[in-house]
């Protein structure tokens, strides 16, 4: 133990500690707005995201309101909104409501919460560095985003309104065939901003690991929150760039009439392939379930550890399970074309490939019930939607097999099944997990600790609701029902299923109605909430060994990692139950002189 | 159609091969439903029975030991091989038995499938077996089908994506404009049955149904023979929109 | 808690270093959006059947071979100019601005020389999938030669104060990695979209 101590502290990886101190800027343009501090930036992205998260989710009440209750106007809002149909949401606007919640809600809100802000937070104080690699980058980061979201918001309030050709937009229906109004070309642009902005954080966030690790803080000492982001980064990094690729053909299509995806009437001689697009998508778009769900899944392995008091069980195992994932998804897209008439033996191939990602996520699934098992669990908030993360990824994964096998998938494709599944994986877990880092690092972000009351009754009217609203979807798919249908009755076969759909939609109201809960806990705890100390949770990571909320410059000499995040009750330690990842056993003298001298 | 509390089951499979999907389905849950019992069973456990007590420490371990590894890479590799593989072979089997396996039978009809914003065209080879020639019989929203027949199809859209879907058959297939996609289905009753666009194409998704009529082989041969005989009675050279057919993909 | 005393590296070296690091993951994902691109072109490509389709004639190559020319050259020099400021020829980088400068100007100059032409007598991005793989990736990348232009620009004050002396600084150092990855995009694209 002394050995590796000593050896780490002489020979680290990344000797790195020529970190200045800047002093904190005074102005509040320079403060608070266009601020190049980590801290501040994660703030600004919790904020954006957050309100994004409430545009998105009244969007979902208002798709749900019209399946549940079809032909009715949707209270105090529907008149609003559509005065002309008495309330009722038409159908065009249903089809731009659902295609622009789930853009907002991946690009706007969960990349936002869970990378923007908590992979700006979480980075630099947990590897123990001063700021970002590139903190002006970072900044024109956040501002390049909001420059996507104004184009979004924008893209509501133009003739034919905004984008309505599905969140993913295949051509044809995305181009002038299908959308001729500039709300897709809009679209296109707040997609192509919002990319950006993602690689330009991405490629801070993994030099901002690769090279400002405090010493000591070799990569399997890294918390596995920081392995998330930084996997998340990574995949960003490569892949965001096809969908950019992907947008910008479409947006060429769009206006300057090239024929890249088109294909069928619209063109006379020389069509494209619309496929095309697909293909492009789909690279992108594996990876980018991983992108959003892996954060999550890091931050959870690391809150089931530390409330359970015991060291995260297979710490390795877990982050190259996590590592094994993100490259597995870079090669199994061709399952979400199963139906597109791709070539039998492609499907087949992509089928047994698809398999092979059960195998990881079964050991990090494994590692985290054996990092509860035999421990000394707390049930904070925190703990609670991380559990919560555990049971309905376990839903969403599972349900995953279904569409991975093609016999099955040829009737579920397409379907709320598909809907209930991707929900489960990338919206409900990713929600809880983000509500989970949330109510853990409040009191770090805002020096305020949330109410722990507020924060449980919150978890249990999201949880039940959730579970609900999304195994419910997977019900009515299974019965036959395609995704993106205005109402249940214009089929026969479906008619059967209103019931469910009814149920799904009181779930759905009343999880939206339960986040007023969260809002009244974030805003009344950041006002009066009671004042944190610097270690709340009694953790060991080092975000924790600074004071709550974080001096400007966050270290004020860079930590000297001796520990991995989680070492809990460990025999040797006494009166407490947790070690810093800064503080040497007391019973290794030889560690303890290393790091005198 | 079925009773509670079975209300939420999908459509009355009358295919031939719509088994496969509802046993694979079944087949898949019935796998899922044991895992998630158990993980959920473990976390019931582990959180009541190791819940934080007064007095009370955690079991101090980095799951690093031989055993550890050894059980966790026994049980990822148990599900692996138990629930992932046998899953990949059922559906390789149904590939080679049903979805990929093209019918050559001399009895199946051939139907080129043209959707449109928002609306199913059919087309039928006619007497000459050839299709876009002028005896094509051509329905619009009714495809009409023998009982007992490989229906064979071409699908090639028009505009937009849209997706060919027979709930009562367990049956997807997307048509793409600009290329053309196969599939194929048989049915073992008659009656009327629903056609429904699962793929989004517009706003008027939701309401672009047609009809599906099984006949029985008497009844169809009937029909075709009255409809071939209008299809050259209406025949107009001039209106080429007409003629939107291609060549048959095998 | 415990201050490490000294870094191993002198700081502006380890400052490089992070900059260089960053710039290669930004080359990378770069690389990404070019890659599809070419993807792209090659999924078009190989469901056209006869390439180029037919009624369309040939894209003239004698212009872009020049061209290749003119980017490979001005790689050159740049690298050159670099090296030599490096290794204390003071001026060497300014001159190496300048040649680059104007060589990446005239492979603009020339480019424009081949679409004109081609754009007069009807071959246009919207003739299609043909055009639209033309136009789309040539002009997009040029748009890159001319972002990499203006970042050599930016630098030619610096250089002509001598303030990278060194002839390493950062600044230098990654505009000439851009200018770098823009000509090798241009060598894949004139193979690709000229010759095969």
């Amino acid at each position: 133990m002394a050995d590796t101590q000593a050896r780490l502290l002489y020979a680290g990886p990344d000797f790195h500690s020529e970190q200045h101190i800047h002093p904190e800027p005074t102005g509040f343009l320079a403060r608070y707005v266009f601020s190049f501090d980590h801290k501040v930036i994660a703030k600004q992205f919790l904020w954006y995201g957050l309100f994004f998260l409430a545009l998105g989710g009244t969007m979902a009440m208002m798709i749900r309101w019209q399946i549940g209750n079809p032909g009715t106007a949707f209270p105090v809002l529907g008149e609003l909104i559509w005065p002309q149909s008495g309330g009722v949401m038409p159908p065009q606007a249903y089809a731009s409501f659902f295609t622009m919640h789930g853009t907002l809600m991946i690009f706007f809100a969960i990349t936002p919460i869970l990378i923007g802000a908590f992979g700006n937070l979480l980075i630099p104080l947990m590897i123990g560095a001063r700021d970002m690699a590139f903190p002006t980058l970072n900044m024109l980061s956040f501002w390049t985003n909001v420059l996507a979201g104004l184009a979004m918001i924008a893209s509501f309030f133009v003739p034919m309104g905004a984008a309505a050709g599905g969140w993913q937009a295949y051509p044809t229906l995305s181009t002038l065939v299908g959308q001729p109004g500039a709300g897709q070309t809009l679209w296109i642009v707040g997609v192509f901003f919002t990319g950006s902005a993602s690689i330009m954080g991405a490629v801070n966030y993994i030099t901002t690991v690769v090279r400002l690790r405090a010493p000591g803080m070799g990569y399997f000492r890294m918390p596995l929150s920081v392995w998330g982001i930084w996997l998340t980064a990574i995949l960003n990094a490569l892949f965001v760039p096809v969908l950019a690729a992907g947008v910008l053909l479409l947006f060429l299509d769009r206006t300057f009439g090239s024929h890249f995806f088109l294909a069928g009437a619209s063109v006379t001689k020389g069509g494209g392939d619309p496929i095309l697009y697909q293909h492009l998508f789909w690279i992108f778009g594996h990876p980018e379930v991983y992108i959003l769900i892996l954060p999550a899944w890091g931050i959870v392995s690391d809150l089931l550890s530390f409330f359970s008091r015991k060291p995260a069980f297979g710490y390795k195992a877990t982050a190259i399970s996590m590592s094994v994932i993100s490259f597995l998804s870079m090669v199994v897209y061709g399952h979400h074309m199963f139906v597109v008439g791709m070539s039998p033996l492609l499907s087949q191939g992509f089928m047994t490939l698809t398999m092979l990602i059960s195998i990881p996520s079964a050991v990090f699934f494994l590692n985290w019930l054996g990092t509860m098992w035999r421990g000394a669990i707390r049930f904070a908030t925190p703990m609670l939607f991380s559990v919560g993360v555990v049971f309905v990824f376990g839903l969403g994964g599972l349900t995953g097999l279904h569409l991975g096998a093609i016999s099955s998938d040829i009737y579920l494709h397409d379907s709320y099944f598909v809907v209930g599944h991707f929900h489960l994986t990338m919206a409900a877990s990713v929600l809880l997990g983000a509500f989970a880092a949330i109510y853990f690092w409040f009191p770090k972000m805002f020096g305020k600790m949330m109410n722990e009351t507020l924060g449980k009754w919150h978890f249990w009217l999201t949880i039940v609701p959730i579970t609900i609203v999304f195994c419910g979807m997977l019900i009515v798919g299974y019965g036959g029902m395609q995704r993106r249908l205005y109402n249940d009755d214009a089929y026969a076969f479906l008619q059967h299923l209103h019931g469910v759909n009814v149920w799904v939609t009181r779930a759905a109201l009343l999880l939206g109605a339960s986040q007023f809960l969260f809002v009244v806990n974030f805003l009344s705890s950041m006002v009066a909430g009671k004042k944190a100390s610097e270690n709340p949770w009694e953790v060991g990571t080092l975000e924790w060994t600074v004071p709550s909320p974080p001096p400007h410059h966050n270290f004020d000499v860079i930590p000297l990692v001796v520990n991995g995040p989680h070492e809990f009750s460990h025999p040797d330690v006494k009166g407490k139950d947790w070690l810093a990842q800064n503080e040497p056993l007391p019973s290794d003298p030889a560690a303890l002189g290393a790091v005198g001298s | 159609m079925h009773k509670w509390p079975f209300s939420w089951l999908p459509a009355v499979d009358i295919s031939r091969d719509g088994w496969r999907a509802d046993g694979l389905f079944w087949y898949t849950t019935t796998l899922c439903v044991i895992a998630f019992t158990l993980v959920t069973l473990a976390l019931v456990y582990s959180s009541w029975r190791y819940r934080a007590r007064p007095g009370a420490r955690a079991f101090y371990t980095h799951g690093t030991d031989r055993k550890s590894f050894a059980v966790t890479g026994i049980l990822a590799a148990l599900v692996f091989v138990s629930v992932d593989m046998n899953l990949v072979r059922v559906s390789q089997r149904d590939i080679k038995e049903a979805t990929f396996n093209w019918p050559t039978a001399k009895d199946t009809v051939r139907v080129e499938v043209m959707p449109q914003q928002w609306a199913w065209n059919f087309r039928y080879a006619g007497p000459d077996g050839v299709f876009n020639t002028p005896d094509d019989v051509v329905t619009f929203n009714e495809l009409r089908v023998p009982v007992g027949h490989p229906i064979m199809l071409n699908l090639k859209a028009k505009d937009v994506i849209h997706s060919f879907y027979l709930p009562n058959f367990r049956l997807k297939q997307d048509a793409n404009p600009g290329s053309i996609n196969r599939s194929w289905f048989q049915a073992l009753k008659t009656g009327n049955y629903e056609i429904a666009c699962s793929q989004m194409c517009g706003w008027a998704h939701y309401k672009m149904k047609g009809d599906l009529v099984v006949l029985s082989d008497a009844d169809f041969a009937r029909w075709m023979k009255e409809a071939e005989g209008d299809a050259r009675r209406r025949f107009d050279p001039a209106d080429t929109e007409q003629m939107w057919g291609w060549e048959w993909l095998q | 808690m415990t201050a490490v005393a000294a870094a191993r590296f002198p700081a502006r070296d380890e400052s490089r270093r992070t900059s260089f690091v960053g710039m290669v993951m930004a080359l990378a994902s770069w690389t990404m959006l070019f890659g599809a691109l070419f993807f792209a072109y090659a999924i078009l490509r190989l469901k056209a059947g006869t390439w180029p389709p037919e009624g369309v004639e040939a894209l003239p190559r004698l212009l872009p071979f020049v061209n290749t020319l003119v980017l490979l050259f001005s790689s050159y020099a740049l690298n050159r100019g670099v090296r030599a400021e490096a290794d204390a020829r003071f001026g060497a980088l300014l001159g190496a601005l300048k040649a680059t400068l104007a060589l990446g100007s005239l492979f603009l100059v020339l480019q424009l020389a081949v679409w004109i032409p081609l754009w007069r007598s009807g071959f246009r991005i919207d003739s299609g999938v043909y055009g639209s793989i033309f136009y789309g990736l040539t002009v997009f990348h040029a748009l890159h030669v001319l972002a990499g232009l203006v970042a050599l620009l930016v630098l030619v004050p610096g250089a002509r104060k001598g303030r990278y002396r060194s002839g390493r600084q950062t600044a230098v150092r990654l505009s000439a990695m851009f200018w770098h990855f823009v000509d090798a995009v241009w060598v894949v694209m004139f193979v690709a979209v000229y010759l095969l």
